[in-house]
């Protein structure tokens, strides 16, 4: 029995409909042009290219909570934070403004709850109990989309360091595969279906 | 200028023999024929001419960035809307196609399956829908496969025949491509529900042929250009022949913007602008317009003169009408082992039992189940997609799920009927322009209810199939509310015997304008099961022969 209606995401075919929730679909960041800047920004050690080390601080720590660290690494680790440092360098005004003021927001929520207004001093718990009081909200849907995008796309972009990403998710970016490509194709050739 | 890729040149003022807009599936086809007769072609193309070693797995840039699919960033907007009556939005890429040397063929899935018989006499066999324009080919299957046959070795297919599959005069080129475990499990399923599950024919290389590689299975096929040219674009396939032939200029990075006629109501000038916005017309003795189903119509459209009043080539009003975009449904299946499903190529069985569905069940339709990747084994679509199964969309139990679903699933895909209606256009948006000015595409589409039916059918199958199969978890969904988009672009200019219901002819030739002549997505009278491009390069490789034989005659 089919338990589960999958997302709409499912079956977009053409580029850029995965993003329809987030801000970042209505005008493409041109990271493409930036792709590089990230790793520089991590070999030196150096300032991000757009962030304050505040935000930086910020959005770190909501990547930790989209994919959190456990006994494998998590966001942060891959260094999601850089390639949302390059895409927002990127963006148009209004995409950088909804990250803003979601972000402000956030901040807000945490002073009225808490003695801190900083997201990241939070504990993990308190930091999900925000994130999912904001869950359906343009700046979330925004955020999360390029924790993602930083996690699984070439690490070139900045995120996805060492493929820590891609390891994640059983993903090997090879260029030749041969037979058995997984289980059952290796049965049906044992079995000499 | 034209970013120059043959060493042949033709003066604008010089009429030449044929000029072929678009390059892709028929466009490639067309060039390579043509020029191969010793014709003088000039193809316009508004994309770069990208090559096997330019392609990468780089999903962010063609995904997300609109490395191969132009959208409003590149300065090529649309708008969308489902019924004449609302006004249409903004739509990123609803009619999608890609904007470089061999268009589509370069990035689709590679999928390959012929018409059959049945699909070029359904509205005789099966009645005609009242409230459509379904309607019987004005050629026959037999007419065509020859063609098929010149496709399958020209540019190379893989695959098998089956006893059920429609007759063909030779073998395939090619051995089928080796199994995926995401198809052992469809093809296990399938034989436990007594279905004929089978080798799919895809236009990927399983061998060498005509002096290209076999696949290496790399798993980059669907929305990426091949990095080997095992993938049999056109790009890859008939465009090095035709610029070989001596006679083929490529002209890349030019736009058209309208075809023109002279006094006596015949083509004479396709005029464009290249990269840098300067414009140009080139002479020429015909015009073959090859720019896919929504590109073809629109340019017919903003080519209206005092002689063609309703666009050029359109006194039928059927330009831009019959828009199909074939149906599609998903379910997604995981399991206890690793499928692995994102390597290799994305689609090694087919089961075409439901080809024609029984008219008992009270709707028309038809179409084929292939298995596949949730999302095209591509690591960030996949993972955008994860806890499909109803887990969370964020934190320590989302990660988990992104854990298996990538590696652990299998997805079994319709793939269906579009009736043709009046009302599912591509037309000019009144008010939103391109970045040349023009009017952008506007889509108007709404399935028809049969095939939101013929949907629901294979949905259901599907998810039986994945039962069979053995799926610890299930997921899945189709367009129940109606597309909103698509990349296959069918039936807006269609072939017929009668100009007042068809914009060319059997042969692909305008009835209004002699020598226009119209061959890509949208000649096809009826919408096929679901893999269009196939029969897209065999109307082109038979349109180029009949041209040939009339232009020799001094008959265009």
């Amino acid at each position: 029995m089919i338990q589960a209606e999958l997302s709409r995401r499912a079956f977009l075919r053409s580029s850029g409909a995965a993003m329809k929730a987030s801000c970042i679909t209505l005008t493409f960041p041109m990271v493409l042009t930036a792709c590089s800047r990230a790793n520089e920004t991590r070999l030196n050690g150096g300032d991000f290219a757009t962030l304050s080390a505040v935000e930086a601080r910020e959005y770190d720590a909501i990547a930790a909570r989209i994919i959190p660290t456990d006994e494998t690494p998590g966001a942060r680790e891959a260094g999601a934070v850089y390639f949302i440092d390059n895409v927002i360098a990127d963006a148009f005004e209004r995409q950088r403004q909804t990250l803003r003021l979601g972000l402000a927001d956030l901040q807000a929520n945490t002073a009225a709850l808490y003695d801190t207004a900083l997201f990241a001093d939070l504990t993990s718990v308190q930091q999900d109990s925000l994130l999912t009081q904001i869950e359906e909200t343009e700046f979330f849907a925004t955020i999360r989309f390029l924790v993602i995008a930083a996690m699984f796309s070439l690490p070139e972009y900045g995120g996805n360091k060492d493929e820590l990403g891609w390891q994640l998710i059983g993903f090997e970016d090879r260029h030749v595969w041969t037979q058995p490509y997984g289980f059952y194709d290796a049965d049906h050739l044992a079995k000499g279906e | 200028m034209a970013q120059q890729q043959t060493s042949v040149t033709y003066p604008t003022r010089e009429a030449v023999d044929f000029v072929i807009v678009g390059s892709g599936a028929a466009g490639g086809v067309m060039a390579k024929e043509l020029s191969g007769a010793g014709f003088s072609v000039v193809v316009l193309e508004q994309g770069p001419h990208l090559k096997a070693g330019d392609f990468r797995h780089d999903e962010w840039s063609y995904d997300y960035n609109g490395g191969l699919i132009w959208g409003s960033k590149q300065g090529h907007p649309q708008t969308f809307r489902k019924s004449a009556t609302d006004t249409a939005k903004p739509a990123e890429a609803a009619l999608g196609y890609a904007h470089n040397v061999g268009g589509s063929s370069v990035h689709f899935s590679g999928n390959f399956w012929r018409l059959r018989p049945i699909d070029f006499k359904e509205a005789s066999v099966r009645g005609t829908i009242a409230g459509t324009n379904f309607a019987d080919w004005p050629i026959s299957y037999e007419e065509l496969e020859p063609y098929y046959t010149k496709v399958d070795w020209e540019i190379g297919v893989s695959g098998l025949q089956g006893p059920w599959d429609p007759p063909r005069s030779q073998d395939y080129p090619c051995k089928p491509m080796p199994i995926k475990g995401s198809d052992v499990l469809l093809e296990r399923a399938g034989k436990k529900l007594g279905l004929n599950p089978y080798p799919a024919p895809v236009a990927i290389l399983s061998e060498p042929h005509n002096g290209r590689p076999a696949c290496i299975h790399c798993g980059f096929c669907n929305g990426f250009g091949c990095e080997v040219n095992a993938k049999s674009s056109s790009m890859a396939t008939m465009i090095p022949l035709a610029l070989a032939s001596g006679h083929c200029e490529l002209r890349t990075g030019c736009t058209v913007s309208r075809v023109t006629t002279g006094a006596d109501g015949k083509a004479d000038e396709v005029v464009y602008w290249d990269a840098e916005g300067n414009e140009f017309a080139q002479r020429t003795k015909a015009v073959v317009l090859c720019a896919n189903g929504a590109e073809t119509p629109r340019l017919l459209l903003l080519s209206a003169s005092d002689q063609h009043p309703q666009g050029l080539g359109n006194s039928s009003g059927f330009v831009g009408q019959n828009l199909m975009f074939n149906g599609y449904t998903s379910v997604v299946g995981l399991f206890p082992q690793p499928v692995n499903a994102y390597k290799s190529i994305p689609a090694t069985r087919v089961i075409h039992d439901f080809y024609e569905l029984n008219p008992s069940l009270g709707f028309y339709g038809g179409g084929g189940i292939d298995g596949r990747h949730y999302a095209r084994g591509t690591p960030l679509n996949s993972a955008l997609m994860s806890g499909m199964f109803g887990g969370p969309k964020w934190g320590a139990d989302y990660k988990k799920d992104l854990e298996q679903e990538f590696t652990h699933t299998a997805a079994f895909d319709g793939h269906t009927t579009s009736l043709p209606l009046a009302t599912n256009t591509v037309t000019l948006d009144p008010t939103l322009k391109d970045k040349w000015g023009r009017p952008a595409l506007r889509c108007t589409y709404m399935d028809h209810p049969d095939d939101l039916a013929t949907m629901k059918f294979f949905f259901d199958k599907t998810g039986e199939l994945m039962e069979a199969a053995g799926a610890i978890r299930q997921a899945g969904s189709y367009p129940k509310n109606g597309q909103e988009g698509n990349v296959h672009l069918l039936g807006t200019c269609r072939m017929g015997n009668d100009p007042a219901s068809s914009v060319v002819d059997k042969y692909h030739r305008s009835h209004d304008v002699s020598n226009l002549f119209i061959c890509d997505g949208s000649s096809l009278v009826t919408s096929g099961r679901g893999q269009p491009t196939m029969t897209i390069m065999a109307l082109a490789f038979r349109a180029a022969d009949h041209m040939i034989q009339s232009a020799r005659r001094g008959e265009i």
